[in-house]
């Protein structure tokens, strides 16, 4: 830790330094600045031709904004995915807090501290082992929780259900009425807000992937009997009960579930 | 640097500056110009200093752009969405301008914390430059801000519900939480004045403390000076080399070790 | 007119009459040449009359009147750096006081402190505080109570305020309990989801064959049958309710909010929503903890119920 007069004493030689041996900001600094403005702006501006003419960057303007939707799943913008994900890693209604106002205020109150707590004058990475283990931590770690963010998934009812051709011949039951009725049903019955299955869907409340479901042998019972009790069949799981669907409904799902054996 | 000039030039000359000098006579701008374009820096500053000045442009590209949109913007429930596919499909260059804003918020912020990043890695936030880092992390704060409030502004789905949940977020904070919940919304529901409120602060209150902030940021940069990378050898304000240890001539014994022989290191 | 050299006093002319006629005149004439040519024409005889009387005595005055010769400009006093001078108050002599001066400074500072809230503290108002003040009550009128089979839920779709326009669409999702006591029973569930205001699925499919729409005085309403045979459930981060509500999986911090409802003219009229805590029971035999209206997010019992112990007023 460095005192007050040593750090005003180094400030001192700094300006002395500089009043000596600087070079004047125009040119030498200056070009570099430009140079560099230079290329920023043409990263916007060749995004903005991107985002035109290609698809990689997303649609230029969704439909009109409907108040009283059911089928859509809200995303911020991409630099707010990391507060986004955390919503998804606290999902016990205690902790809730934590993840919206918690952890970003602590965050900003870390932030603001940092040159109140380093008081010390070194400033070589090498001889800076907190700053420099900080530093990778916050980076990668808000790189993970923007990617996971930006790859979470989720789905509408209708986006799913417009993607069940594309199932029917992935997973090979395109012939099976019953299982394409049934993939309707797991289409609108929200199913997706917790399953994936063949990319889509969110994977919320530690839901299994349910593409090769069938796959595993469990039968059409089974899967009538879990989808009535779930928690009767696996003891502590969330997963709410379908049993109002009624007996043709139930064995229609069943269907679906054992006929997707995986992608073929 | 003596140069014969013929009479011409130096007339010439003198008509050139005969505007700056009645400037500088009467404001004291061109020499505050001067004095900034002039100023000495360290000889060793690198590239890495860069991102602050782009991050200015960034910004600067920002304004620009939105003053232009804000000209065919309609900032009513009923109509902002058509004024958007107007501006995105009809008017000339509507969809370069307003890709440019968009995409310009995301360089904006990247650029950002870039820079945040560099600075936290230089040590340049130490005595005397504490106060422009807590600018600086209010400068981030307010830069998301702005890109929060301009999310809802197309008023399409993705904008509308993510607002929705971004002020409900905003509602969870402790005792003040539902307060500001309903001042961010004008009411206990999103209404018709949501879209009002938040171009008001997009345009005017979020940019102008901007402005502000950045005013103050660079105020201070220019006043306490650029830091030289840390690795530097040749570093601005680097610690004093040590002494050269005494000359020994062999014939008498060494005397007791001078205490400025031993190496300190320098910062 | 060209100055002496060294003559820098201003010219202070004897009082006359002279300028006084000629501006008359200049004004007559002007006049008259809007309104009246005879005007204009005396206007003009008086200009040039009262004008040459007046550049006469100046070209004859100014050989008359002969000042004192100028002063020597001062030599030069020592330059006054910026921060002393005048523009400093003097130092107090020893026991003096200035009360007058420190009258003069709380002054300024309070009469800038009045006007500074005279014109911030509307401006703030005005902006702060219409969110603040009760809203009205919205009756919605979502159709006749035929529409709305006993023990079969619906999904409907309506304008809470039809003069605010789309932006007050709402969802809610309906059921018609029978009959409790004589009196129809209703479940009206909202569909905004009790985290964080994510819309809801209901848990089973929607049948939009069947879907009528029904008009009414506050617009289009659209009455679509659903089977939501899992309760409902929120796709963002997989809040799940069953079919009363109430939170049975996933970060909702309590149950979904629910519609008053009245039934006048036999036709279903909603009401203002309300926060539930908790439902015990199911359809018309609900029983339900009833809160006011708390955003999504914000506990309504249970210890952490502290942290809002205030809500704005709605």
């Amino acid at each position: 830790m460095s005192s007050l007069d040593e750090r005003r004493a180094g400030f001192q030689r700094y300006k002395q330094d500089v009043k000596t041996r600087g070079k004047p900001f125009y040119p030498y600094a200056m070009f570099h600045d430009t140079v560099m403005s230079l290329v920023v702006v043409c990263v916007i501006a060749g995004l903005a031709v991107i985002w035109k003419y290609w698809d990689v960057l997303g649609t230029t303007l969704g439909p009109k904004a409907d108040p009283g939707t059911t089928s859509f799943v809200p995303r911020p913008d991409w630099y707010f995915y990391f507060l986004f994900y955390l919503l998804r890693i606290f999902k016990w209604p205690e902790s809730v807090i934590l993840a919206t106002i918690g952890i970003p205020t602590i965050a900003l109150v870390l932030l603001l501290v940092i040159p109140f707590v380093d008081l010390r004058r070194e400033r070589r990475l090498s001889r800076r082992p907190v700053a420099v283990v900080a530093a990778a931590l916050t980076v990668v770690s808000m790189g993970v929780l923007t990617y996971k963010g930006a790859t979470a998934q989720e789905a509408i009812a209708s986006e799913v259900e417009a993607a069940i051709p594309s199932w029917a011949q992935k997973e090979g039951f395109a012939g099976n009425k019953e299982a394409l009725a049934g993939a309707k049903l797991f289409a609108e019955s929200a199913c997706v807000s917790c399953h994936t299955y063949l990319g889509t869907g969110s994977s919320n409340l530690g839901a299994p992937d349910l593409t090769a479901e069938g796959a595993k042998g469990k039968g059409i019972q089974f899967q009538i009997d879990h989808l009535k009790c779930p928690s009767c069949v696996n003891p502590g799981s969330p997963m709410p009960s379908f049993a109002d669907l009624g007996e043709s409904n139930l064995r229609k799902l069943a269907t679906f579930l054992e006929a997707s054996k995986g992608p073929k | 640097m003596a140069r014969k000039r013929s009479a011409r030039q130096e007339a010439m000359q003198r008509a050139v500056m005969y505007p700056l000098d009645w400037l500088e006579e009467r404001s004291g701008l061109v020499g505050a110009t001067r004095y900034f374009l002039f100023r000495k820096v360290p000889g060793d500053t690198s590239w890495w200093h860069t991102l602050g000045s782009a991050t200015l442009t960034a910004f600067l590209v920002q304004l620009v752009t939105g003053v232009i949109l804000a000209m065919y913007y309609k900032p009513d429930p009923r109509s902002a969405h058509a004024s958007i596919e107007h501006i995105q499909h009809d008017l000339t260059l509507g969809w370069l301008v307003r890709g440019m804003h968009r995409w310009g918020a995301s360089v904006f912020i990247i650029l950002m914390f870039m820079h945040m990043g560099r600075v936290f890695l230089f040590g340049a936030y130490k005595y005397p430059r504490e106060l422009n880092w807590i600018i600086g992390v209010l400068l981030l704060a307010t830069g998301l801000f702005e890109g929060l409030t301009g999310y809802l502004l197309p008023y399409d789905q993705t904008a509308y519900w993510a607002t929705v949940v971004a002020i409900n977020i905003n509602g969870t904070a402790p005792f003040v939480g539902p307060y500001l919940a309903t001042l961010l919304r004008g009411g206990a529901e999103i209404g018709p004045d949501v879209l009002a409120r938040f171009y008001s602060l997009h345009m005017l209150l979020v940019p102008g403390a901007l402005i502000g902030l950045i005013g103050l940021h660079l105020y201070l940069v220019v006043r306490l000076g650029v830091s030289s990378p840390p690795w530097s050898r040749d570093a601005a304000g680097r610690d004093p080399d040590p002494e050269p240890p005494p000359v020994r001539s062999g014939l008498v014994q060494p005397g007791p070790r001078a205490a400025g022989v031993r190496r300190r290191p320098a910062e | 007119m060209e100055d002496r050299p060294g003559d820098d006093r201003p010219q202070l002319p004897p009082p006359s009459l002279w300028p006084v006629g000629f501006a008359v005149g200049i004004v007559c004439l002007l006049v008259g040449l809007v309104v009246s040519w005879p005007a204009a024409a005396v206007g003009a005889a008086l200009a040039v009359v009262f004008g040459f009387l007046w550049a006469r005595e100046v070209a004859t005055g100014r050989a008359q009147v002969a000042g004192p010769p100028p002063a020597e400009p001062s030599p030069d006093a020592p330059a006054i750096p910026a921060h002393r001078g005048e523009a400093a108050m003097p130092e107090p002599e020893p026991g003096e006081r200035f009360p007058r001066s420190k009258f003069l400074e709380g002054a300024t500072l309070g009469l800038g402190g009045v006007i500074g809230a005279i014109v911030t503290l509307p401006a703030a108002g005005f902006a702060v505080l219409p969110g603040f003040l009760k809203q009205k009550a919205h009756e919605v009128d979502v159709g006749p109570l035929t529409d709305f089979e006993e023990n079969k839920w619906k999904l409907v779709t309506f304008l809470r305020d039809p003069s605010e326009g789309e932006i007050s669409r709402r969802t809610a999702y309906i059921r018609n309990n029978g009959l409790l006591d004589g009196k129809p029973s209703f479940t009206v569930i909202s569909n905004r989801c009790a985290h964080l205001g994510c819309p809801v699925q209901p848990g089973g499919p929607l049948f939009p064959k069947q879907e009528k729409t029904v008009k009414t005085d506050n617009g289009e309403v659209q009455v679509t049958p659903m089977l939501p045979a899992a309760g409902f459930i929120c796709p963002c981060h997989g809040g799940a309710y069953d079919q009363e509500g109430n939170r049975t999986a996933g970060p909702p911090v309590r149950g979904l909010d629910r519609y008053e409802f009245s039934i006048r003219n036999g036709r279903l009229i909603l009401g203002n929503t309300f926060s539930v805590g908790k439902v015990v029971g199911s359809g018309k035999d609900a029983r339900i903890k009833r809160y006011e209206l708390t955003g999504p997010g914000q506990h309504v019992d249970g210890i952490e119920s502290w942290l809002y112990p205030l809500q704005p007023p709605h």
